[in-house]
């Protein structure tokens, strides 16, 4: 409910982020009931209709094989959901961990945070494109990937949190009332990183659609059989010129749904702290 | 020997005659402050003088509206969400509120200065403390940079900074709290202000340093004859420094004369409150005589006197708008009982 | 008072290292603590006092726990507590707590007042359930002033002087041996910290606890202790009784201290 509050809080006078709220609940609403809002199946075949404009009943046209590009899409927001919503866990989970760790214990946090340090030393996609040619594609391991190479990201913004927070007077309080490790951790210091995970949770979830539209169209990201964004890209890429609705329609909807999350996650980041500026920017 | 410096209240004049005109009059200013759609009155009909020579301490606690007074005194408030809302203050025969940014520019400096509570924070930390010094001069008064830095010196000596020489090329972090408070005091000197006001100048200083920059003030108000107005929450420091006293309370002057009679003949039950809340140093006392209660909020104030929820002395009487009582021509109390209370104890 | 003192501090240093900024690996060595030793018997109240810097603060930092110490023993109650780790130093915890300085910054902002108080009594095996934890809350809050309702608010919600309150209840919870108090009273306005010190001075004598008093302000430690040490540069220069330390003071310092006091002459009237 506070949750709720704060991000209501975060978008007032924000008629742009609201917008960007407004399009994610879509494609959220989209994603969760896409056997109801497809009109057909995505991966059904219909020879006849291949290549065919928008209009009726193929409300998106069709793609090379014939399939519906308007089914595809919707079910593509499923996919987009998945992996961003995946990534999202993974990257948190590990470099939460790992970063609330480190800056807790500072011993241990050398030694993690050089490994992390190595790690961020590779592009983005190119830690991807590493991890992806070693492990074999589907949904799974595009998620542990792009999660992997974000919780680096993640693991650094709460290290430093972590240091600044470690050393607040009211945890020094909480230790002469006797708390332990995890009490302090968790219960004590856990709830004063919730708002700037959340903010970060959203360009996590932003950046890994871009992420994964990526590794889709150089061949590496989900299966091609899966209907993604990416997917859609890649494989219609080379009708660019007849058919080009067929690269305008999922390419504007990786792009608005990218935009929107951006915008989201500024308002929420300006929410808990204009001065936070500079230290999430940097994912 | 007479006070020059008068202070009024509210919108009654009282002030011992004097030939010269004062430097700085302040009156019935009164500022608000933005919040939630509405302005709610921080600083309320407040009205003093200053002359030259002089020193005014304005003492009270937070909320009180002490610091308020000064910035907008010095124009400070523009960008924030508090504003002036009425009043006039007149120095040097100008009303600063109706100035241009560009002419009260022209006053900052030369006609007034100020000092701060923090000198780490307003000190530039990437510009030598003597490159700091030399742009007030060289703003105001378009020397070459050689003459800028021999008076840099100048007043960095003025200031007893030891071994001014080196210390000129030094950065902030490099000095003390005590040296740094030094330089800011010579930054506000540069130009040679007729007025100087000091915001908590040595609150968080030690005590043996803030001795040391309280002497070292009084000491430049000898040589050069500038008015100082002195804010503090400290009424020990505003006792030794000033020869005028204003208590402000909730955004008024509760209490004004000169130091020398208000702590002689304590006026208002407040300014009473506050002296019986410090624990004496030289004599022990079991219990101390706490004010009880907490200042109001500015969105919940009292009716009639401000005090009037925390005050022993109240009565149905208070909840009207207290009198502007004059217990002799320099003593001032904003009070209902102000004569009836007069020598007798809480 | 009692032969053997509750906390005894014996030869306490404490020495802090900062990587030198010139060459790599150098560290600057900053002596806060120098050989310091005193001893704080039960039911008593002895003051630390002295300038920023002087090593008054480290001292308690130490003796809570907080901060370790480069030699010396503290022997509280008998067993010297410098140098346990965490989880030894735990049972402790109960006899001594401690009281910050800044109101604002020591009560967790994302925590109720409930949570911040109850979670010492359940640490510590003080009440069985959250029923009799609440009995206990309310009882202390009406103890240090403050209404029960403020066990639903968060810390935001309260003034400065009502969050040094709710430290205070948060400390006296547990009925502590000793009270580490850090400038406890500093942050305060006039009026306020005149309320809290005398909250202070009554929860002390009340309960019998005794208390190190840290602070800088010679008045305020004169109104609150029974000795004092005066602290310069990490060295006590001179620990006597308040008397002695306000009407013959010994070590020069001590002299120059409470002649830098500005004071109010009021003539009080007849």
């Amino acid at each position: 409910m506070k949750l709720l509050t704060f991000v209501k809080e975060a978008l007032e006078g924000r008629k742009l982020a609201t917008a960007g709220a407004i399009w994610l609940l879509i494609i959220v609403v989209a994603g969760i009931a896409a056997p109801l809002i497809a009109p057909f199946d995505p991966l059904e075949i219909d020879p006849i209709a291949r290549l065919s404009e928008p209009g009726t009943p193929y409300l998106f046209g069709t793609d090379h094989f014939g399939r519906d590009t308007f089914s595809r899409a919707v079910y593509g927001a499923r996919m987009a959901l998945i992996i961003g919503i995946g990534s999202v866990m993974v990257a948190l989970l590990c470099g939460g961990l790992v970063g609330m760790l480190s800056g807790y214990f500072t011993g241990l946090g050398h030694v993690l945070m050089r490994m992390v340090d190595v790690l961020m030393a590779f592009p983005a996609l190119l830690l991807a494109l590493v991890l992806m040619t070693v492990l074999e594609r589907s949904v799974f391991n595009t998620i542990l990937v792009i999660g992997i190479v974000y919780a680096t990201t993640t693991a650094r913004i709460l290290f430093g949190m972590m240091l600044k927070l470690k050393n607040e007077v009211f945890i020094d309080a909480a230790r002469c009332s006797g708390a332990g490790h995890l009490s302090l951790l968790f219960r004590h210091i856990l709830p004063n990183l919730l708002s700037p995970i959340l903010v970060q949770a959203t360009f996590i979830f932003a950046f890994a659609q871009l992420q994964a539209a990526a590794l889709d169209f150089l061949g590496l990201g989900l299966p091609p059989e899966v209907p993604s964004w990416g997917n859609m890209l890649a494989e219609e890429r080379i009708y660019i010129t007849r058919a080009p609705w067929l690269l305008i329609f999922p390419g504007v909807l990786i792009i608005l749904s990218v935009f929107s999350m951006n915008l989201l996650g500024d308002a929420l980041r300006d929410r808990i702290d204009p001065r936070f500026k500079d230290d999430i920017a940097g994912v | 020997m007479r006070y020059v410096t008068a202070l009024t209240l509210g919108s009654r004049m009282i002030s011992p005659v004097s030939d010269n005109q004062p430097l700085l009059r302040v009156e019935n200013l009164c500022i608000a402050i933005q919040n939630a759609g509405q302005l709610q009155p921080v600083v309320r009909d407040l009205s003093f003088e200053v002359q030259a020579s002089q020193t005014l301490g304005i003492v009270g606690e937070s909320g009180s509206g002490k610091s308020l007074t000064v910035l907008a005194i010095m124009g400070l408030l523009s960008g924030s969400p508090v504003r002036v809302t009425s009043g006039k203050v007149w120095f040097d025969g100008k009303d600063l509120l109706q100035l241009s940014d560009a002419e009260r520019r022209s006053i900052m400096g030369d006609g007034m200065s100020m000092i701060f509570q923090e000198p780490m924070t307003s000190l530039n930390p990437v510009y030598k403390i003597g490159d700091q010094i030399m742009e007030g001069i060289r703003h105001h008064q378009h020397c070459s940079a050689k003459e800028a830095r021999t008076r840099a010196l100048q007043l960095l000596e003025k200031v007893k900074i030891p071994d001014a020489s080196t210390r000129i090329d030094h950065y902030p972090h490099q000095l003390s709290g005590g040296q740094r408070q030094r330089v800011m005091i010579a930054m506000a000197l540069a130009c040679d202000p007729l007025l100087l006001i000091a915001d908590e100048p040595t609150t968080a200083l030690d005590v043996t340093v803030q001795k040391e920059v309280l002497d070292l003030i009084a000491e430049i108000q000898q040589d050069t004859g500038t008015a100082i107005i002195l804010i503090s929450h400290d009424l020990g420091v505003i006792a030794q420094t000033c020869n005028f006293v204003a208590v402000m309370y909730c955004g008024e002057i509760v209490e004004s004369s000169t130091t020398e009679k208000l702590f002689q003949r304590l006026g208002h039950p407040y300014t009473r409150g506050l002296i019986e809340s410090i624990p004496p140093l030289h004599s022990d006392v079991e219990w101390l005589n706490a004010i009880p209660g907490q200042v109001p909020a500015l969105n919940a104030l009292p009716v009639g006197c401000s005090y009037q929820p925390r005050c022993s002395h109240a009565q149905a009487q208070c909840r009207q708008n207290p009198p502007v009582a004059l217990l002799d021509d320099e003593h001032i109390v904003r009070c209902h009982f102000a004569q009836q209370l007069q020598g007798r104890a809480s | 008072m009692s032969n053997t003192p509750l906390l005894d501090v014996k030869a306490l240093n404490v020495v802090f290292r900062t990587k030198s900024s010139g060459k790599l690996l150098a560290t600057n060595r900053n002596h806060a603590v120098k050989n310091v030793s005193f001893s704080v018997h039960a039911g008593e109240v002895l003051s630390l006092v002295g300038e920023s810097g002087c090593g008054k603060t480290t001292i308690g930092r130490i003796l809570t726990g907080l901060e370790s110490a480069e030699s010396g023993t503290a022997n509280f109650q008998g067993d010297n507590i410098l140098g346990l780790s965490n989880a030894g130093f735990r049972p402790l915890r109960k006899h001594i707590q401690m009281i910050f300085q800044d109101p604002y910054a020591s009560l967790n902002p994302r925590l109720t007042i409930e949570k911040i108080l109850s979670e010492p009594l359940f640490i510590h095996k003080l009440v069985r359930n959250r029923v009799e934890a609440r009995t206990r809350m309310a009882a202390m809050l009406k103890q240090v002033g403050l209404d029960p309702d403020a066990l639903k608010r968060y810390p935001h919600e309260f003034s400065g002087g009502q969050r040094q309150r709710i430290g205070i209840a948060r400390v006296m919870l547990v009925s502590p041996r000793i009270i580490i108090a850090d400038e406890a009273v500093s942050a305060l306005d006039v009026s306020i910290q005149a309320q809290v010190l005398n909250l202070l001075k009554k929860l002390q004598r009340s309960s019998g606890v005794a208390m190190l008093f840290i602070s800088h302000d010679l008045a305020v430690v004169r109104h609150i202790s029974d000795r004092i040490a005066v602290m310069y540069q990490g060295e006590i220069v001179e620990l006597n009784d308040k008397q002695q330390i306000f009407e013959n003071p010994q070590h020069e310092y001590t002299r120059l201290l409470l002649s830098s006091i500005p004071q109010v002459k009021a003539r009080s009237t007849p």
